[in-house]
């Protein structure tokens, strides 16, 4: 039995074949399309020295100016009074929607109105309500409501139906759904609902980019003018106004909040109704059809030649920008989710330095992707470069955030292998399917956000819309905004045919 | 009451663990029961025994879908929800005596008759829990005396049970089992222990392989062919 054993080779087995599996062939393609796209793409840094700007901001970080902002309380208050009433308005829409979302009408609807940024539905606003706080409602509640609409429909639907088999089945349907299905996924409801109000911040703040007056305007104010320290200030508050959600709005009090919300709205001016009227009748509809006073009179020629000009010299240029950017956005955010997982991950490092890692996190994710693309705009100069980091950094953050919740409830094994070993052998091999699900999740959520950054200069589709807004175009704007719904819905539908695996829908935002 | 004539049951179509539609891809079913027939009478307490994969759940399943306005359901999957309390998971059992209205204000606030009752019904089970405790902190044998009141709360004429005592000591089981056959007129339910069925049941049922082995109403049986049964089982 002890004998010195020689290993006999099987002549059978002589060179065993270890086929690739399945994440490790979708890991590669994710990074061989990136690697084959990167010549195409415009990443070259413009800034001539971005080190100056670089210590100027690091100057700011460190003696942030709490009292430079004025109307400092006020841009706070509104930021979260939109982000309220957004919420909440998205919810009394949305919900009822969710219980009739497998109709295919209801749902490509919502894909559609998910499919518009929050930044586009404003722009849109703003021709007709002006800087209103209308504007900054409808723009959260409008997608919100369409994403509450599919993600409560998702989760209701992945509940057990076991407990309505032991109702009775002649008590009504009401009593059935809410005792069976609702008191089921309560929790989870109850969750998603409050990580989307996080989200409302982040769009609200963002809608400052655009004039509304949230924490957002302040802040692209004090960084373009190069008020690091007051820009920091401002940056420094929001993360924490983010992080401490839990302590300031607990599901109880959102009721107290919302009423003191619709008290402290900045007033909303009175809506003339004939510029609404004239902004759908006339400003929006295409030059050729505006313009002639009955349908017989319309130029059919020169609507042709209006829309294949607008689709081939702004669509198309803008949807391919869109696309490369978001491919190489997604494999920068699986090297950021990886390593940001690591570096928060309990299984490899003691308790404080978990901790350390957990705050990064926080801030990587409580920053909204258009305030970091800016402040890297600031930093490098117009390219897709800040985009990217942008992308990779707040989403990757947002990843491994979720991943971390999760591999830290693994138990770790009962066997003496050294915690490198531990990480390598068990927790990756069983959190991996899982990170690279949400990945894919958020790639409709990193699509849509590249189309956004085109306001900042990047020639994505938004880009192209932002400019035809400044140039009063609004039919062009119109219908480049539709092809980016459409882009949109179409990447999400491929995505979900090519990739089918289980919806974790608490990650979609 | 009941009447089955020569059934046949494919496994998709009971409620075992594969019924979800969504997985439709798989179409290929595997039959469970096999020309089986058998009438049950009003009033009778018939208790169904036999190896596991014998079809006896596929089988209870068809059964409560036939007789599912009068009888209560105790599933082996007990189908509680964790989120709610051991009050609400019994409550659930009564949702068709109230209206909508009266349901969704006692899922926020408990109505004081109710409680008693309930309170009442949980002293009967010997579940010494507070009734505002969540399911989910639950022992096994606890959850299971959740669903078998949930079961009773339904107050139907016929109790039908799919091993309703599994994860309790004997004991107790057989306090309960005399609890439920009082307050049910018919009781059909399968049960894992054989001198139990032997003795509290009027009728026995042995089913192996998908069919009708034993019937004790058509025979008298005892305990080694039972024993019988389960023996050739295990070796094939």
């Amino acid at each position: 039995m002890s004998q010195p054993k020689q290993l006999q080779p099987i002549p059978s087995l002589k060179n065993p074949q270890y086929a690739l599996g399945y994440w490790q062939k979708v890991t590669l393609s994710i990074w061989l399309i990136a690697l084959i796209i990167l010549p195409f793409a415009d990443i070259e840094i413009v800034n001539f020295d971005p080190f100056l700007e670089l210590t100027r901001m690091a100057n700011g970080l460190v003696t942030p100016d709490f009292f430079a902002t004025e109307y400092l309380w006020q841009a706070i208050m509104q930021t979260v009074n939109f982000a309220i009433i957004g919420v909440c308005l998205g919810l009394v829409l949305g919900a009822p929607l969710a219980l009739i979302y497998q109709h295919p009408l209801i749902s490509s609807c919502c894909a559609f109105l998910r499919a518009i940024h929050e930044i586009f539905w404003a722009l849109l606003f703003l021709q007709v309500f002006g800087l209103s706080p209308l504007t900054g409602i409808l723009a959260i509640s409008i997608p919100f409501a369409a994403t509450f609409a599919r993600v409560f429909h998702d989760i209701i639907n992945q509940s057990s139906d076991s407990p309505l088999e032991s109702i009775d089945s002649r008590a009504d349907m009401i009593s059935r759904f809410t005792y069976g299905k609702i008191a089921q996924v309560m929790p989870q409801l109850m969750s998603y609902t409050r990580y989307r109000f996080e989200c409302a911040l982040r769009s609200s703040a963002v809608l400052g980019f655009i004039g509304m007056p949230t924490l957002g305007f302040y802040m692209e104010t004090a960084f373009r003018q190069g008020n690091y320290s007051e820009g920091a200030a401002l940056l420094m508050i929001f993360i924490a106004l983010i992080g401490t959600i839990r302590y300031w709005c607990p599901p109880k009090l959102l009721g107290v909040y919302l009423v003191i919300a619709c008290v402290t709205l900045i007033d909303i001016p009175h809506i003339d109704s004939s510029l609404l009227v004239r902004f759908i009748t006339h400003d929006i509809l295409p030059p050729a059809i505006a313009n002639a006073a009955t349908l017989a009179e319309v130029q059919w020629s020169s609507l042709t030649a209006w829309f294949s000009a607008l689709f081939l010299e702004q669509a198309v240029p803008g949807a391919i920008a869109t696309i490369t950017l978001a491919l190489l956005a997604l494999a920068a955010t699986h090297f950021i989710s990886l390593s940001a997982h690591m570096m928060a991950s309990k299984h490899l490092w003691p308790a404080p330095l978990t901790w350390l890692g957990r705050f990064s996190l926080l801030i990587g994710r409580s920053v909204p992707e258009y305030i970091l693309a800016f402040i890297f705009l600031m930093l490098l100069g117009p390219s897709m470069l800040p985009a990217i980091i942008a992308l990779a950094i707040h989403n990757g953050c947002v990843i491994a955030y979720l991943v971390v919740k999760q591999s830290n409830a693994i138990a770790p094994q009962e066997m003496q292998i050294s915690r490198l070993n531990q990480f390598n052998y068990h927790i990756m091999p069983t959190i991996y399917p899982s990170m690279m699900a949400l990945m894919f999740y958020r790639f409709e959520i990193i699509v849509r956000e590249t189309a956004v950054f085109g306001i900042l200069g990047i020639m994505t589709l938004g880009f192209y819309i932002d400019s035809n807004f400044s140039e009063i175009r609004y039919s062009n704007a119109l219908i480049l905004i539709i092809c980016t719904a459409l882009l949109n819905v179409a990447i999400d539908i491929i995505s979900r045919r090519l990739l089918k695996f289980e919806q974790t829908s608490q990650a979609s935002c | 009451m009941l009447t089955l004539a020569n059934l046949n049951l494919h496994y998709d179509k009971t409620a075992g663990a594969n019924t979800r539609k969504k997985t439709g891809k798989k179409k290929r079913s595997t039959q469970v029961i096999f020309d089986l027939s058998l009438t049950i009478n009003e009033g009778e307490k018939v208790a169904i025994i036999g190896p596991s994969g014998a079809g006896k759940s596929s089988l209870l399943h068809h059964i409560y879908q036939e007789l599912t306005t009068r009888a209560a359901l105790c599933s082996q999957r007990q189908g509680l929800v964790d989120n709610l309390s051991i009050y609400h998971n019994i409550f659930m059992g009564a949702l068709a005596r109230h209206h909508w209205l009266f349901n969704l204000v006692n899922l926020m606030r408990p109505f004081k008759q109710n409680l008693h009752d309930i309170a009442v019904l949980c002293q009967q089970l010997e579940l010494d829990q507070p009734l505002t405790k969540k399911v989910d902190q639950l022992s096994g044998g606890q959850r299971q005396r959740v669903a078998l009141a949930r079961a009773l709360y339904q107050q139907q004429d016929i109790f039908i049970g799919d091993e309703p005592f599994s994860a309790l000591d004997p004991l107790m089981t057989s306090r309960l089992l005399n609890t439920v056959l009082a307050q049910h007129n018919s009781v059909i339910m399968v049960i894992h222990d054989r001198a139990l069925a032997m003795s509290a049941f009027d009728r026995v049922i042995a089913l192996d392989k998908g069919r009708l082995i034993l019937d004790s109403q058509q025979q008298s049986i005892d305990q080694e062919q039972i024993t019988a049964l389960y023996q050739t089982s295990a070796i094939a």
